[in-house]
């Protein structure tokens, strides 16, 4: 069984491309559009890993990742944050947040994929 | 004499006694007086009270002067007619009385004389030669008859020629003729042959009587010698004879000295020897030597101090004088003396009474006088000097009195203007204090009520005001509103706002602001009604003063105060409400641009805050869909979605190479407004200046051997750790590379690093075009490019150099270029170790 990641972004683009690399590298993957729904299918589905946008609809990435944070169950479910604020403290609100690690947007999708092998076994 | 001497010589010393004290006296005075005008010109006005009591001194010093003067006066000519007086009455006394001294002894002696000459032509005539044979009896006869004619001759003696005594004749013993006694030996004999004529010393009889022997020889040869011895009784008589005064004597001296003759037989008896006595001693000397003076006062035998004169008997060589005690002689002079003595104190008496007299007559004036001057000079200037004596005192007295009235009259005007003009000058005081007051508020604070409110009490109180109030200008209403008031019932300030007092109305502030001037309304109870009349009135106000407040002609407001009493302002007051409504104009003015300043600030912060917000927007849907291209391309360049064919290829790195332009494009923009807005944060944490080069070589390595150029970099050893923003510093490094590598087409970048004195040195150096001079100062300005035709090749979005400029100022260092046209250029910046201000804000 391959491993799952949760996609939490608004945009359409960006999790098109992300399905294309995730799938190309063999991970699952399921997809929120805003973090209330990215909570609950962290809640419901578990995923191995969490690429957390954090300007979203309804509910920003920061609350979303304190919230699965919070959860005792979740709390060890990686969680990288994909922000385009490229202002300087991002870094460390994500990382106060509770995210694991931080990439910014716009991403190269080499190297989100390097993240994210360095939280997950290899791709079947 | 020498009592005379002493006398007058005693007189001498009254009289410098008193004439010194006298001098000594007016010398004091002339000290006091030098002493007291000396401290008068050094000390100005001294105080009165010292000035009185010297002024008391001055005047018993006045009072003495004068008597004293007056004593001296009066005693000194009496003195002095006195002395001369003396001086020359003695001098006369003793010259009258030596005169008659003198006659009496000339004719003394003279009688004396012929007393002896008589006895020398007797005796001469019974010597004389006698027929021989008639013989002795003859000269006998003679003889007889010689001592019938002269009874001073006792008894003759006749002398032959070889000195044998025929004759002696005598009426005292039996005659003795032809006794035959050798006599050729006795002196008589022997000095008469050689001299034919002797005198003998005076001898003595029986102890009592002076005899003299006289000697005469004959004529002829061998002619004998006729001896008479002479009883000089008859001299006595002469000399007890003569009377001079009650104590004079007459006395006669023979040539050796010897007392021969003087009223006191006993001293004659006594062989008295006078030689001694000085007057006598020179009186000889002066027979033999005419040239010897004899003093006219001498001392006799009794040591007496006597005036003398004598005469000489020239036949015998003896000398007659006349003595007077000097006593008796100055007698006259001394009764002289003693009337002027007494007349003289008579005189000092009456010149001191007069003295005192007078002087009290002068000074007692002058001390009254004094004594008013000094009460005047205390203050009392309606006192008045009493005085009648109908003199130059009194003008003086009159002319003090008439400089008290005017001093008290210049006193009380003085008064009057010291209280003025004081008066005035704490009014000025007042009245600056509170422009003072005034203006602190002004510049101490904006806000208008605070300036109005501060403004307003200090006007009416300084202008004996019971209310006033400032009132705002509305151009827009045309309304004038009150924005502050003072001493008004609230019932007068509801009235006030009812009236909405506005620029059609005909009430004292629109009127002062339509005239642009001052108005003033001396007494509302005299004018004629307008609609606020009514409502002052029943405020209790009866005049009114308006002043516009006026900024560059434009009515801005108007201040009023308002006084209980009618009458017209005073100028100075209407000039300091005038200040008092510029400053109130001028706080107006300021609060409302101080208002419209506010106003505009918070527009251009609400307009910047929306800038800044638009730049993060504009940021991130940048690159939202920038994130989309770049991402697609690289999936596509990775063959994600099937290989591609060399022309795609080629053109999906086209698209990947412009993605990334425009989003370093879009990370400039940002950092620049990021940095303008002040909100570019660095974050500080220890960094390697050594790293910083390394991951920027290896960052540029690839773009430098795309370009066939050498990249090198020269990091001094033991370089320490610094304090700054790694990613900004190394943002800056890769700026200065990335532009050196761009703009050099040939040779070689270099990087050199050093630290020295705190401080990284870091410098880009390259082998490229270089740079103009006129170019490197504008190089470090935003959006500023070297050479368009050149850039638009080489790309770019001339940002760069202008935020590493802003990153390495934040981090407290400095960079600048150095550069010639064709010969490269080197790039260098400085930061120090540890940014101090920086660290201490994180």
């Amino acid at each position: 069984m391959s491993q799952r990641v949760l996609i939490v972004e608004d945009q359409e683009d960006n999790r098109a491309i992300l399905r294309d690399l995730l799938s190309s590298a063999g991970y699952d993957f399921i997809e929120a559009t805003n973090g209330e729904e990215g909570v609950a299918l962290a809640e419901s589905e578990r995923p191995d890993l969490i690429l957390m946008d954090i300007q979203l609809p309804v509910m920003d990435g920061y609350e979303a990742t304190r919230r699965i944070k919070a959860n005792a169950a979740l709390r060890s479910i990686p969680i990288i944050a994909v922000t385009s604020y490229a202002l300087s403290g991002d870094e460390a609100k994500a990382q106060d947040a509770g995210c694991d690690a931080y990439v910014a947007k716009p991403f190269s999708p080499r190297q989100l994929l390097a993240k994210i092998r360095e939280y997950l076994l290899p791709g079947a | 004499m020498t009592a005379l001497v002493s006398r007058m010589q005693a007189l001498a010393v009254l009289a410098s006694v008193l004439f010194g004290s006298v001098w000594r006296k007016a010398g004091t005075v002339w000290q006091r007086w030098r002493d007291i005008t000396f401290n008068i010109r050094r000390h100005g006005a001294r105080p009165l009270a010292k000035w009185r009591s010297a002024e008391s001194r001055q005047t018993g010093g006045l009072f003495r002067k004068y008597a004293a003067f007056l004593v001296a006066l009066v005693g000194g000519s009496l003195l002095i007619n006195a002395l001369v007086e003396m001086y020359y009455s003695y001098g006369e006394s003793r010259q009258a009385l030596n005169a008659v001294q003198r006659e009496k002894a000339v004719g003394a002696a003279s009688v004396i004389e012929q007393f002896v000459r008589e006895i020398e032509g007797q005796v001469g005539w019974a010597t004389g030669f006698l027929p021989t044979g008639s013989g002795l009896e003859q000269r006998r006869l003679d003889f007889f008859r010689l001592l019938r004619q002269a009874p001073a001759i006792t008894e003759v003696t006749y002398i032959d020629g070889d000195g044998r005594e025929q004759i002696k004749t005598s009426r005292l013993a039996m005659d003795t003729l032809a006794s035959g006694a050798d006599l050729s030996n006795e002196p008589k004999f022997a000095n008469a042959k050689a001299n034919k004529r002797y005198f003998s010393p005076v001898y003595y009889r029986k102890e009592s009587e002076p005899y003299l022997t006289l000697a005469i020889a004959g004529a002829g040869r061998n002619a004998g010698v006729t001896v008479a011895e002479v009883n000089l009784k008859f001299i006595w008589d002469v000399v007890s004879r003569i009377k001079v005064g009650t104590a004079g004597v007459a006395y006669v001296v023979d040539e050796r000295g010897l007392l021969i003759a003087h009223p006191d037989i006993g001293l004659v008896l006594r062989k008295t020897d006078l030689s001694q006595q000085p007057h006598v001693a020179l009186a000889l000397k002066k027979l033999r030597d005419p040239s010897v003076d004899v003093p006219t006062i001498s001392h006799n035998h009794l040591g007496r101090e006597v005036l003398t004169a004598f005469a000489p008997i020239s036949t015998l060589g003896w000398l007659v004088f006349v003595d007077l005690p000097v006593s008796e002689a100055l007698q006259p002079v001394y009764d002289s003396l003693r009337r002027t003595i007494i007349l003289l104190a008579l005189g000092l008496a009456f010149a001191v009474l007069a003295g005192v007299w007078l002087a009290q007559r002068m000074v007692v004036p002058i001390r009254a006088l004094a004594k008013g001057a000094a009460r005047i000079g205390s203050g009392d200037l309606d006192h008045r000097i009493e005085m009648q004596s109908g003199d130059e005192v009194q003008i003086l007295a009159d002319s003090f009195n008439d400089m008290g009235a005017r001093l008290k009259d210049s006193y009380a005007t003085l008064e009057q203007k010291v209280t003025d003009r004081t008066r005035e000058l704490s009014q000025a005081l007042d009245q600056l204090r509170a422009l003072v007051d005034v203006g602190q508020t002004l510049n101490s604070t904006l806000e208008l009520q605070a300036v109005l409110t501060a403004i307003l009490p200090h006007a009416c109180r300084l202008a004996n005001a019971t209310s006033g109030a400032i009132y705002t200008f509305d151009d827009a209403t045309e309304n004038f509103s009150l924005a502050a008031t003072h001493g008004m019932s609230p019932e007068f300030i509801a009235t006030i706002r009812q009236a909405h007092i506005n620029l059609r109305d005909d009430s004292p502030v629109t009127q002062s602001a339509l005239r642009r001037g001052v108005l003033q309304w001396n007494d509302l109870a005299a004018e004629s009604a307008w609609p606020l009349r009514e409502a002052l009135l029943m405020a209790d106000v009866r005049a009114l003063l308006a002043v516009p407040l006026l900024r560059d002609e434009r009515i801005i407001g108007a201040l009023i105060v308002r006084r209980a009493h009618a009458g017209a302002f005073e100028p100075d007051i209407i000039n300091l409400m005038q200040s008092f409504a510029s400053q109130s104009a001028l706080a107006i003015q300021n609060a409302r641009l101080f208002q419209e300043l506010e106003d505009k600030s918070r527009l251009l912060e609400v307009a910047s805050q929306h800038k800044s917000q638009f730049l993060a927007n504009m940021s991130h849907e940048l690159r939202t869909p920038l994130n989309a291209i770049l991402g697609y391309s690289e999936l596509m360049q990775d063959g994600l979605y099937g290989e591609l064919s060399g022309k795609m290829r080629g053109i999906v790195e086209r698209v990947q190479a412009n993605g990334k332009h425009l989003l370093n494009l879009i990370n400039d923009v940002l950092d620049l407004s990021k940095i303008e807005a002040g909100q570019l944060e660095l974050s500080i944490d220890p960094y390697s200046m050594k790293n910083v080069v390394q991951m920027v070589v290896l960052a540029t390595e690839s773009l430098a051997a795309a370009k066939k150029l050498r990249l090198t970099s020269e990091v001094s050893e033991n370089m320490p750790l610094g304090q700054g923003d790694e990613r900004r510093i190394s943002q800056v490094l890769l700026n200065l590379v990335g532009n050196a590598i761009k703009f050099t087409d040939s040779g070689e970048v270099r990087i050199v690093a050093s630290a020295a004195n705190d401080v990284f040195s870091v410098a880009v150096v390259d082998t490229g075009p270089g740079i103009a001079k006129q170019e490197q100062a504008r190089l470090f300005h935003e959006f500023y490019q070297v050479d368009s035709s050149n850039t638009k090749e080489k790309g770019g979005t001339g940002l760069g150099l202008a935020i590493a400029k802003r990153i390495v100022e934040l981090h407290g260092g400095r960079i600048w270029v150095e550069s010639e046209l064709g010969k490269g250029a080197i790039f260098h910046f400085e930061i120090p170790f540890r940014n101090q201000q920086r660290e201490e804000a994180v």
